[in-house]
């Protein structure tokens, strides 16, 4: 043998993996999926009913990041589909399909020491823009002292529904700390009296969500369409979804079992 | 050498082969890094380009440009650049340097300790723990900092005066420089025990014994003797700590503060519970804004920062260690 062996043995185990790998593929297509931390709790509950109603007929594999990052990885093809918790933005690139699959509730939240009874824009407006810096200026709070803010970083889906819905064109203060997950957000209010951040609503357990508008901010009241602060899920494919996608995004979008699983803390679409 | 030619040719060529496989191994890691260097700065180009020296520079508030050239129109020729780096510069350099002193100190006392004055079953314990701390990934300190250190910092020891004086600035929730620094020196501390430890042992015997019998104590002849001989390896320890440190990103973004902002050495204690963000917790932070093209450039420009200023770290040691040559027994 005039072949040096550390090269055979890695050309035989490269060779292996090759082999391996479409052999894999063909028994099973695989649905993988990036994106916004808000959507993967519902994906997550959704492909798990999904395969017990199709009899095991995929693999999926679900990845996290923030709504551009799904965005950015079904444009360049990294994943099957994004999850997006952010409407289409003129600046994506094109030929990406958005396909609404729910809606959600951004809910404001204190820690449970300082449970705010209500808040109204203006409120949003005058703390998250950094104007009202202490408790004792805000009414009903049980707390005294600096307000601590958490918001999101830009590429969040929750970020950008924040300052559409409840922002305007209000500027959030520039000293306010920027987190990379609503579940981050959850954790620093839960430890923090003095916080105050926004969330999904499925991330608002051992918080208090605070009423917006006098209006509760719970999946009843996000259903029947009082509560004001609601933004729209999407999944994201390059061109049309095909194939297995196909399947399961239409599965999502018309299937009665989906809709109870939305249903469960999001908004159906019907 | 009774073994016939045949046989010694055969292990010649055996050798040879080994050789030519191992050369091209590291001849490909070599090309791997060249062609990673060009491929972060050809990404970084045009925010380096669109700011010149103002990049490394002051100037208003880091986040806003941030999230301005996230924002950036869709037309390629109106794209925003605009970027003022010093905070982040500037908490990177602060973060590092001072775990990194702290865990020298920290560690060289540590080591002689271990080396010299522990019992030998105190010493035959504290070494493989020192070992598995070395080891653990940085996320569980991390969430660790953030579930017990953060609030601890930001309810008992920040006071509600504190908080006052800086709040129409910043808000001290707790994620802080001091946080940050704490649980970086708790994580290079264990790296730089362990190599110093090995250093210190290697040191021979007969050296600072040499030094005890002329009177001095032993500390004494551990710090002039031992500490002296093991300087080459005290400063691959620090080179090796100070990179692990820059390189720092999931832990220092969790407890840092998670806000561009620099952290002033006027405002006296409160200047510890000021949140800063480094270049790598900043790359971490960002991360899922690289589909936005400026921004994406951006973050490869940070990565560029950091690529350069490790290069210049291993220069920086390894000219350290050539200039302490002569004092040493070893010749790395």
């Amino acid at each position: 043998m005039n072949f040096p062996r550390p090269l055979a043995v890695i050309a035989a185990l490269a060779l292996g993996i090759s082999l391996l790998a479409p052999a894999g593929a063909v028994a099973k297509p695989t649905i993988t999926m990036s994106g916004s931390t808000s959507v993967a709790p519902l994906a997550s509950l959704l492909a798990r009913k999904y395969l017990q109603a199709c009899g095991h007929c995929v693999n999926f594999k679900l990845l996290q990041g923030g709504s551009d990052i799904g965005v950015a990885d079904a444009a360049a093809g990294r994943v099957t589909i994004g999850n997006s918790s952010r409407d289409p933005k003129p600046s994506d690139p094109g030929g990406l399909v958005f396909t609404k699959i729910a809606r959600d509730a951004v809910c404001i939240i204190t820690n449970n020491a300082n449970p705010i009874p209500t808040i109204d824009q203006a409120g949003v407006q005058a703390i998250f823009g950094g104007s009202v810096r202490t408790w004792s200026s805000v009414p009903g709070a049980g707390q005294r002292g600096t307000i601590d803010i958490s918001v999101r970083t830009p590429g969040s889906g929750t970020q950008d529904a924040f300052q559409r819905i409840f922002m305007g064109t209000t500027k959030v203060f520039g000293g306010a700390s920027q987190k990379t997950s609503n579940g981050l957000i959850q954790q620093v209010v839960k430890s923090d009296p003095a916080a105050i951040g926004y969330v999904s609503l499925f991330f608002t357990q051992g918080v208090h969500a605070v009423p917006y508008k006098g209006v509760p901010c719970t999946l009843r009241n996000a259903k029947s369409g009082q509560y004001g602060g609601s933004r729209n899920f999407y999944m994201v494919t390059r061109g049309a979804p095909k194939g297995a996608a196909k399947a399961w995004i239409s599965w999502i979008t018309h299937s009665a079992a989906a809709a109870t699983v939305i249903g469960t803390d999001w908004v159906p679409l019907h | 050498m009774t073994a016939g030619g045949a046989d010694a040719g055969q292990a010649d060529r055996t050798d040879r082969r080994v050789e030519l496989a191992l050369g091209a191994l590291s001849a490909a890691v070599l090309l791997l890094i060249a062609f990673m260097i060009v491929f972060v700065f050809s990404k970084a180009w045009p925010s380096f380009s669109h700011n010149g020296l103002a990049w490394f520079g002051p100037g208003g508030n880091v986040d806003e440009q941030l999230t301005n050239i996230f924002n950036s129109p869709a037309d390629p020729s109106k794209y925003v650049y605009t970027l003022h780096a010093w905070p982040l510069l500037y908490a990177t350099a602060l973060i590092t340097g001072v775990s990194v002193l702290l865990a020298t100190a920290i560690s060289l006392l540590s080591a002689m300790f271990i080396v010299e004055f522990a019992p030998a079953w105190i010493a035959r314990i504290l070494q493989p723990v020192v070992r598995l701390l070395a080891a653990v990934p940085s996320v569980i300190y991390g969430l660790i900092a953030l579930l017990v250190l953060v609030p601890f910092v930001g309810n008992h020891v920040i006071s509600d005066a504190e908080k006052e004086s800086v709040q129409f600035v910043i808000q001290l929730d707790g994620t802080s420089v001091l946080v940050g620094v704490l649980v970086l020196t708790v994580m290079i501390t264990p790296i730089m025990v362990a190599i110093v430890t090995d250093a210190l042992r290697s040191v021979p015997r007969g050296w600072t014994e040499g030094a005890a019998a002329l009177g001095v104590n032993r500390f004494r002849a551990l710090r002039t003797v031992g500490l002296r001989a093991a300087r080459p390896a005290i400063v691959a320890a620090a080179v090796l700590a100070t990179a692990r440190a820059l390189g720092e990103a999931i832990m220092l973004s969790m407890v840092s503060g998670s806000l561009g902002f620099a952290p002033n050495p006027l405002d006296g204690v409160t200047f510890f519970f000021e949140p800063a963000r480094t270049l790598a917790a900043t790359i971490v932070d960002h991360a899922d804004e690289l589909s936005v093209k400026p921004s994406g450039q951006t973050i490869y420009a940070f990565a560029a920062v950091l690529l350069i200023s490790s290069a210049f770290l291993s220069f920086a040691g390894w000219a350290a260690r050539r200039s302490m040559r002569k004092y040493t027994l070893q010749a790395r």
